[in-house]
C-alpha cells in the first residue's frame, strides 16, 4: 500500500519541479558575498566572549591577596570612575560590533557592503587600541595608588630617601612596571592579532573580491 | 579565488539550482527557512568548490554537499515548523489537479516524511529523485547494501505512519 503511495509521491515530486523558485545569476552571486556577514558575526560574538572572559577573570581574582590588599587602600574614588568609564566604552564597542553585523547581514548592494566592511575594520582597530591604551592608563593609575596609599611601599620609599637612594628606587620601580606593562601589551596584541587578525584578513579578501566584481 | 572561478561556479549553480531547492523542500517547511538553507548550501558549495576537481559530475557533487549541509550544519531549531505550514506553503496542491483521495494520500506521505530522521529524509529524497542504489550509496557515503536495507526500513516505517 505505502509502496504505491511512495511512487505516487515520486510522480508528483517530479511534476512539481517546474514550480520550484528560480533565482537569477545575480541573486546567487550575492549569496557568496554573505560570507562577510558571518565573519562580522564572529567578530561580534568574540567581543562578547572576550568581555565575559575578562569579567569572570577579574571576579575570580577578587579574592586574591594582592587584590585584597589593593582594596585596603580605599582608593575607590579613583577605581570606580575608571572602571565605569571602561565598561561604558566596552559596551559602546560591543554595540558597534552588533550594528556592523546587522548592517552587513541586510546589505544587498556591493558598494554599501564594501563601506560596511571598511567600517568594521576601523571599529576592530579602534577597539584593539582602546584596550591597549586602557591597560597602560590603568597600569599607571595602579602605580600611582600604590605609591600614595600602600604603607609598606611608603616605608621603603622613606628608607630609600633617608639613604639618598630615592632616584634609584623610582628608577627601578618604574622600570619594572614599564617592562611588565610592555609585556602585557605584547601579549594582548599577539592575542588580538591571532583572533581578530584572522577574521579581518578574511574580511579583506572578501573586500578585494567584491571590488574586483564591481570594476 | 578569481573571477573566472566565481563565474563558472555561479553559472553552474544557476543551471542546477533545482537540486538545492528540492533539498530545501524536504528539510524545511516555510519560505524563510527555505531561503536560509538555500543560502547555507550555496555558501558550503562555494567553499568546497576549489576542491571540486570534476572527478564526479557537478550535480552528483551538489547532491552530496547539499545533503551534508542539510544533515550536519543546518540547525534543527531553525526549521521546526508545524505541519500546517509544511502543507500550505511548500506543497500547494491544486484541487483540480488531483482527485480527493490522491491529494489526501500525498499530504499523508509528506507528513510522514517530515517525521523521518535527517538521514532517512536524505534517502527518501534521492529515491524521489529517481537515483539508483549505486548513486544513493555514493552520494551518502554508505555501502549499496546498507542503502537498500535502510530504504526498505524507511518504506516500512512510512507504511506504519500512513496506515497506523
Amino acid at each position: 500500500m505505502a509502496m504505491d503511495e511512495l511512487d505516487l509521491l515520486k510522480k508528483h515530486w517530479q511534476q512539481k519541479e517546474k514550480d520550484l523558485p528560480k533565482l537569477s545569476y545575480n541573486e546567487i552571486y550575492k549569496m557568496i558575498w554573505k560570507r562577510s556577514s558571518s565573519i562580522v558575526k564572529w567578530i561580534f560574538y568574540i567581543s562578547i566572549i572576550e568581555f565575559v572572559f575578562w569579567s569572570v577573570l577579574s571576579f575570580l581574582l577578587k579574592d586574591m591577596d594582592y587584590m585584597q590588599r589593593f582594596e585596603s587602600y580605599h582608593a575607590e574614588s579613583i577605581i570606580w570612575p575608571m572602571t565605569a568609564v571602561g565598561y561604558v566604552i566596552l559596551f559602546y564597542f560591543i554595540y558597534q560590533f552588533f550594528m556592523n553585523y546587522r548592517k552587513i547581514s541586510v546589505t544587498n548592494n556591493a558598494t554599501t557592503l564594501m563601506k560596511d566592511i571598511l567600517k568594521t575594520r576601523k571599529t576592530v582597530k579602534q577597539y584593539v587600541w582602546f584596550n591597549i591604551l586602557y591597560m597602560f592608563i590603568s597600569g599607571f593609575v595602579v602605580v600611582f595608588i600604590q605609591l600614595t596609599y600602600d604603607e609598606e611601599i611608603k616605608k621603603i620609599v622613606d628608607e630609600a630617601t633617608s639613604k639618598g637612594n630615592e632616584t634609584m628606587f623610582y628608577l627601578v620601580y618604574f622600570g619594572v612596571m614599564a617592562v611588565m606593562l610592555a609585556l602585557m601589551a605584547c601579549l594582548i596584541l599577539l592575542l588580538y592579532r591571532v583572533v581578530y587578525g584572522t577574521l579581518l584578513r578574511r574580511l579583506n579578501r572578501n573586500y578585494e573580491e567584491i571590488k574586483r566584481m564591481e570594476v | 579565488m578569481n573571477k573566472e572561478l566565481e563565474h563558472s561556479f555561479v553559472s553552474e549553480l544557476e543551471k542546477n539550482q533545482n537540486i538545492i531547492h528540492k533539498v530545501c523542500k524536504i528539510y524545511t517547511g516555510d519560505e524563510d527557512s527555505h531561503k536560509d538553507l538555500f543560502q547555507e548550501i550555496t555558501i558550503q558549495l562555494w567553499k568546497a568548490y576549489p576542491k571540486f576537481r570534476g572527478d564526479a559530475k557537478f550535480t552528483t557533487w551538489m547532491y552530496r554537499v547539499a545533503l551534508n549541509t542539510a544533515i550536519t550544519l543546518y540547525r534543527k531549531s531553525k526549521r521546526d515548523v508545524n505541519t500546517q505550514d509544511f502543507e500550505s506553503v511548500v506543497f500547494k496542491i491544486k484541487a483540480d489537479d488531483y482527485d480527493d483521495t490522491e491529494e489526501k494520500q500525498l499530504k499523508l506521505m509528506y507528513d510522514a516524511i517530515k517525521q523521518l530522521s535527517d538521514i532517512e529524509k536524505a534517502l527518501v529524497f534521492l529515491y524521489l529523485e529517481d537515483k539508483d542504489y549505486t548513486e544513493i550509496s555514493e552520494t551518502l557515503g554508505i555501502t549499496e547494501v546498507n542503502a537498500r536495507v535502510k530504504m526498505n526500513r524507511i518504506k516500512t516505517k512510512l507504511k506504519t505512519i500512513v496506515n497506523p
